[in-house]
């Protein structure tokens, strides 16, 4: 069988292919790079059409925009008319999601330290308590806070939900699991050697952290701060239930603006917030690096 | 110094956010739904009855489940390759590609969804593509249709599959690649005998924390559907904003609640079962 098989094997190799192996080489690269671009154009598409929409004069039906693809003709009027109530939605999400940004990470940091640093029992688990509210379904998270805030005001008479305060802690809990998660990986892959020459060298404990320990983590911290913030920017789900009346949240104004009127300076408006998460990750990448985030979004819903 | 303590406030903070909203919620399950935003004050399970009873809850839960799975498959379909060939570009080429996957999936989804609703408006080019290959019929509204919802889902999918795969396929070892080819296995039978079986593991444990994800997806079945869509999460916003029955929507988001805990313990059962690919490789 042996002698067959090795047979056979010599004779395939004397045998001229009609096609070399560097043409194979060659077509499997081309479709590996058709793929690529394929999928590359499916998922931005949607985008690329809306900001294509964003300069098409458009006409109205029935009170509603019409937004057409391809565009019938190219002006940016829609990006000076965009109407102050809207620029408003967009002002509202960015100081909600850096809030939530900052305090996730004000209490995200310490968690992700106590854990991997500290030695008592069952870290494990209380890790795995902080990386609990990301299982947790979306929709469930923002009904419940919306019950969880009419009990609380009927309770004590502090309702959340006439400010974006309700909001705030509901993104709060599930922007800290991300900071934890990505600051926590990076601990874990940080050696001791460098925290115990330090003491060996004399420094006390406080300066360690700060001059040793903390600028290493650093850009996990960042990683986590970015996933934090744009989970806050780009949630429709959680903040249906719990903007009030004067304080939604950009994404809840394109979720009802679809639903209802279609403004015709939707696209515009979207497309500006685009450029805006866009050039946040881009700075991020330039910062902490790629291999940062993506380990951060280890953790993600 | 004693680190564990920096534990305690964010513990304490995460721990009274879960437990208050998530138990006050979840307890209005369990009172029978007067309508109006009313629950009587015992215990029973009639709301839970109601969702047996009626047979568009059931049929609204069995339709979350068959539009994740489908999506699922889609999105292996798509990505398995996608993550292979960006983790065998050179690493400053496929960071970038990779970043730009992960750019793709913060743009908020009503905005992409916004897009689509567009792409495929009635008299698009790409409505009219679909018609001429005879895909759809002349009727055929792509608001409202189960095709719609699970294009929608796509979107969300790839991005979150890419980000789970690339470090998968990353973790495999090119020159285990090498070797085999060295050995005279031809291009397909390494794909087929080394790629596949190594990436597994993480490929099933992906998967199944995506089919999590989209059971509890929301916004792309809410507009993309445009009503007539009814899944799981569908049915939850609208008992609340429509009906005012919390009961019947606490009900429903237990169940939905129940069905992603199970899916969570198989995903860490298989990761626990199936041998992890760095272990075969040490």
């Amino acid at each position: 069988m042996t002698a067959a098989s090795s047979r056979n094997s010599a004779s395939r190799r004397n045998a001229k292919p009609l096609l070399g192996a560097a043409f194979w080489r060659r077509l499997r690269a081309m479709i590996a790079w058709f793929w690529l671009s394929l999928v590359l154009l499916f998922i931005y598409a949607p985008i690329l059409v809306v900001a294509s929409a964003s300069v098409d004069p458009g006409e109205y039906i029935m009170n509603r925009a019409f937004l057409q693809f391809p565009p019938k003709g190219f002006t940016l009027h829609w990006y000076f008319n965009i109407s102050p109530s809207m620029w408003l939605t967009v002002f509202n999400s960015l100081i909600l999601a850096a809030c939530v940004s900052a305090a996730s990470v004000l209490l995200g940091v310490p968690a992700a330290l106590g854990i991997m640093r500290g030695s008592f029992a069952g870290r494990n688990f209380i890790s795995s308590v902080f990386r609990f509210p990301l299982q947790i379904p979306f929709i469930v998270v923002g009904v419940a806070f919306l019950q969880g805030s009419y009990v609380l005001a009927a309770a004590t008479g502090i309702n959340l939900t006439t400010t974006l305060t309700g909001l705030f802690f509901a993104h709060l809990l599930v922007g800290i699991p991300y900071v934890v998660g990505a600051t926590g990986s990076t601990l874990a892959q940080l050696s001791p050697r460098y925290d115990e020459a330090a003491l060996t060298l004399g420094a006390s404990r406080w300066r360690v952290f700060r001059r040793v320990t903390f600028p290493l983590i650093l850009p996990g911290i960042f990683g986590g701060a970015l996933f934090a913030f744009l989970v806050s920017f780009t949630d429709v789900t959680i903040a249906l239930f719990l903007t009030p009346q004067g304080y939604e949240t950009f994404p809840v104004r394109v979720f009802n603006s679809i639903q209802n009127d279609l403004e015709s300076s939707l696209p515009a408006a979207a497309t500006i917030v685009f450029v805006i998460s866009a050039a946040a990750i881009l700075i991020l990448q330039r910062v902490a690096g790629m291999e940062t985030i993506l380990r951060s979004s280890g953790s993600k819903k | 110094m004693r680190w564990g303590l920096l534990v305690v406030p964010p513990l304490l903070l995460t721990v009274t956010l879960l437990s208050g909203s998530l138990f006050i919620f979840l307890s209005s399950s369990l009172h029978e739904d007067l309508g109006l935003g009313l629950l009587k004050e015992e215990y029973s399970l009639y709301n839970f009855r109601q969702i047996l009873d009626y047979p568009s809850y059931l049929e609204g839960f069995f339709l979350t489940l068959r539009l994740s799975f489908y999506v699922c498959v889609c999105t292996l379909i798509i990505t398995w390759p996608l993550s292979y060939i960006l983790s065998r570009l050179p690493p400053k080429l496929s960071m970038l590609l990779v970043g730009l996957v992960l750019a793709s999936t913060f743009i908020s989804l009503p905005i992409k969804a916004l897009g689509l609703i567009i792409l495929f408006g009635t008299d698009s080019f790409a409505m009219e593509f679909l018609r001429i290959t005879g895909l759809v019929d002349e009727d055929f509204r792509f608001v409202g249709s189960l095709f719609g919802v699970a294009v929608g889902y796509t979107h969300l999918a790839i991005g979150f599959m890419v980000m789970m795969m690339f470090s998968v396929m990353q973790a495999i070892p090119k020159s285990l690649e090498e070797a085999a080819r060295i050995h005279g296995a031809s291009w397909g039978r390494t794909l087929l005998r080394v790629i596949l079986p190594l990436s597994l593991p993480g490929t099933i444990s992906a998967t199944l924390m995506l089919f999590n994800l989209l059971t509890g997806a929301f916004v792309s079945a809410t507009l993309l559907g445009g009503g007539k869509i009814l899944t799981l999460p569908v049915m939850i916003q609208q008992s609340i904003i429509l009906f005012n029955e919390y009961g019947i929507a606490a009900a429903l988001a237990a169940l939905l609640l129940v069905t992603v805990f199970a899916l969570n313990l198989l995903s860490v059962f298989a990761a626990s079962r199936l041998t992890p690919t760095t272990k075969v490789i040490a």
